[in-house]
């Protein structure tokens, strides 16, 4: 019985991760192969993120790595969703690369982890998205639900 | 959970070479792996932009979207190409990592040690000998191999004797070794290797020569052909039994064609199903994805050095359909009891409750009305319900009365809240027990998209016929209710 695309794919990874990851990037848990928990940093001096570390919550459907993973940052006491004008305050990002327009199965969690670094590193603007509060407040659904506009080229 | 098993854990890794003295060997695995799923290239093939992924791998990528994954430029599964190179050179890496790694990972110090001064039992020196040549007995080793006793003289001589054999025999021993031209003062035509005299050759070539290497030319120069597989085994369980000499014979099996699902019939696509020896059953969506996988494992099969059975790819097929293609159900065709267990759970209550990312949140949002009126029913009268449901006498002794348990209007609001607290959905593996009655009315009218009557019937009838799971109030039954039971809104 071939093992799972999907737990293949995810133990590779981990294994991978476990030899290491990129400075600013930290594995916090990965108790199963539906959902792993990890830290980022921004490693520049950008004074919005200056100090903070935020958690990003990843999860893997049985489609993986076809179809991309959720990706969301979680809210704890000592971790808060990072201000950017693409990351809404209840976590959700919009992102190009985590729809299924730009998702590509080469990317890993760790490639989808520098990318996520690499936008903070480069945000200079200290604002949520447009309807931000409405969207919190109204949206129900699941991540990879959302029909996101992108619009942005500059991230 | 069972996915997380040791094996997903325990991988080779081309990281394995960090920390040895051939540490610069990884990015070398690392050319040797696919980008997509990070194993070893299996059947690797050539997209239009010169990328290279496993058949099975580019196929599904695709399916899904036609663009290669590393640079997104179109493609079509039409114009892959095999890289055999690439494939000779992934198996021979493959064969070789086990001892390289080996012998990186013995530490260094030992190794420099000849294989005269070390002692007899070290395993080290056993290691380095057996690298440096045939020299030493070693009762253990599984390669077989021509050794010499334990003297290196008598090894020298041996192997001396064996190289010299080997000179004399092979180019005889060998049917397809490119021959020695026979000392006849004749040329052979470069085209149909007829000897000739010299002078005739271009008269030759002109006028009779035939085009190709004829059977009189005996023993013309063959290329080897060392990537071609010299059988392909049966696709075809009934063509198992014959003799191996019709397997080499056998045609390699033909691609499928992909379909232009729009344009068919649902009937139509029933037949396709039914001709490739499918599975039928299922919503036309799945229908659609079920085919569409077939194609694309087959196909990716064809691509393959040693391809599977036909049976093995049904289990792939089966495997596919109780994971990735819909989650909870699976294929009548080759799925096993299990198989046909799921699909009517799934018909009956709506695979999508069961999927692992269903958002029980958002459902209970949209059909907290219905919730609210259906508690309010089950509250009034459980035992009602029960009974004008369509032919659910089907309902055998002790079901009746479970399903009143199982529904018990106080359970709900703790059912709900338990849902809510971890938003954490089911998983289709804590699922196992079987659908009872009065909740497949229920989930019916809060708006699951099927016919649940029908398929409400057979999923009783199936559900008894398979016997262990009419068991009522088992400890699994209670599992079964909390996790199927979709989030409630408190509103009520």
């Amino acid at each position: 019985m071939p093992v799972q695309f999907a737990a293949k794919r995810l133990g590779k990874e981990l294994n991978k991760i476990q030899n290491g990851l990129p400075p600013g990037i930290e594995l916090i848990s990965a108790d199963n192969l539906e959902e792993w928990l990890l830290d980022i940093r921004v490693l520049d001096n950008n004074p919005l993120y200056l100090n903070d570390t935020y958690r990003l919550k990843f999860r893997f459907g049985q489609s993986y790595p076809i179809e991309p993973p959720e990706v969301v940052f979680v809210k704890q006491a000592d971790r808060p969703i990072p201000i950017h004008p693409h990351i809404y305050s209840n976590g959700i990002i919009c992102l190009d690369l985590l729809g299924q327009q730009g998702w590509s199965p080469v990317q890993s969690v760790e490639s989808v982890c520098m990318s996520l670094q690499s936008m903070l590193t480069g945000n200079t603007k200290n604002e949520r998205p447009p309807g931000d509060e409405e969207f919190v407040r109204a949206n129900k659904q699941r991540p990879k639900d959302i029909e996101f506009y992108y619009h942005d080229n500059t991230v | 959970m069972d996915v997380f098993g040791d094996d997903a854990f325990n991988v080779p890794d081309s990281t394995d070479w960090l920390g040895t003295p051939l540490a610069c060997l990884m990015p070398v695995e690392q050319a040797f792996r696919c980008h997509v799923c990070k194993d070893f290239y299996d059947s690797p093939m050539l997209t239009s932009c010169n990328h290279t992924f496993c058949s099975l791998c580019i196929r599904r990528c695709l399916s899904v979207d036609s663009k290669c994954p590393l640079c997104r430029a179109t493609d079509q599964e039409s114009k892959l190409r095999g890289n055999w190179a690439l494939r000779e050179a992934v198996e021979a890496f493959k064969n070789s990592r086990k001892v390289l790694l080996e012998f990186a990972r013995t530490p260094p110090t030992i190794q420099a040690i000849l294989p005269d001064q070390a002692g007899p039992s070290s395993p080290s020196k056993r290691k380095a000998t057996e690298l440096e040549g045939p020299k030493e007995e070693d009762p253990e080793t599984k390669r077989p191999r021509r050794s010499t006793r334990s003297t290196r003289a008598r090894a020298a001589e041996l192997t001396a004797a064996i190289l010299q054999e080997e000179q004399d025999t092979t180019p005889s021993a060998d049917p397809d070794y490119v021959d020695q031209p026979p000392d006849d003062g004749l040329v052979a035509c470069p085209i149909c290797l007829t000897r000739m005299k010299e002078q005739q050759v271009d008269r030759h070539l002109d006028t009779s020569c035939p085009g190709s290497p004829q059977a009189a030319s005996k023993r013309r120069p063959i290329p080897a052909q060392t990537s071609q597989p010299s059988t392909f085994p049966s696709f075809n369980s009934r063509l198992t039994s014959q003799t191996s000499i019709a397997n080499q014979n056998q045609k390699p099996p033909e691609r499928l064609p992909a379909l232009a699902y729009s344009m068919l019939r649902d009937t139509a696509l029933r037949k396709k199903l039914s001709e490739l020896g499918l599975s039928t059953h299922g919503s036309r969506q799945l229908l659609e994805k079920r085919h569409k996988e077939w194609i694309t494992l087959w196909n990716a099969n064809c691509d393959s050095s040693r391809p599977k059975k036909r049976s093995e790819l049904l289990r792939d097929l089966d495997e596919w359909e109780r994971t990735v293609g819909n989650p909870g159900t699976a294929a009548g065709g080759g799925g096993g009891q299990q198989g046909l267990g799921l699909v009517a759970r799934a018909q009956a209550t709506g695979a999508q409750i069961k999927d692992k990312e269903f958002d029980g949140k958002a459902w209970a949002t949209r059909y907290g009305g219905s919730f609210g009126d259906l508690i309010k029913q089950a509250r009034k009268g459980i035992k009602r319900q029960t009974l004008d449901g369509n032919g659910e006498k089907a309902d055998t002794k002790g079901e009746g009365g479970d399903g009143k348990e199982d529904i018990t209007p106080a359970e709900l609001p703790t059912l709900q809240a338990r849902e809510g607290e971890s938003s954490a959905a089911p998983t289709p593996m804590d699922i196992v027990p079987p659908s009872s009655p009065p909740r497949l009315g229920k989930v019916d009218d809060a708006g699951a998209e099927h016919d649940g009557q029908a398929h409400g019937k057979d999923a009783i009838a199936e559900d008894t016929a398979m016997g262990e799971q009419v068991i009522p109030g088992t400890p699994d039954k209670e599992r079964w209710e909390t996790s199927q039971q979709p989030p409630i809104p408190g509103d009520d």
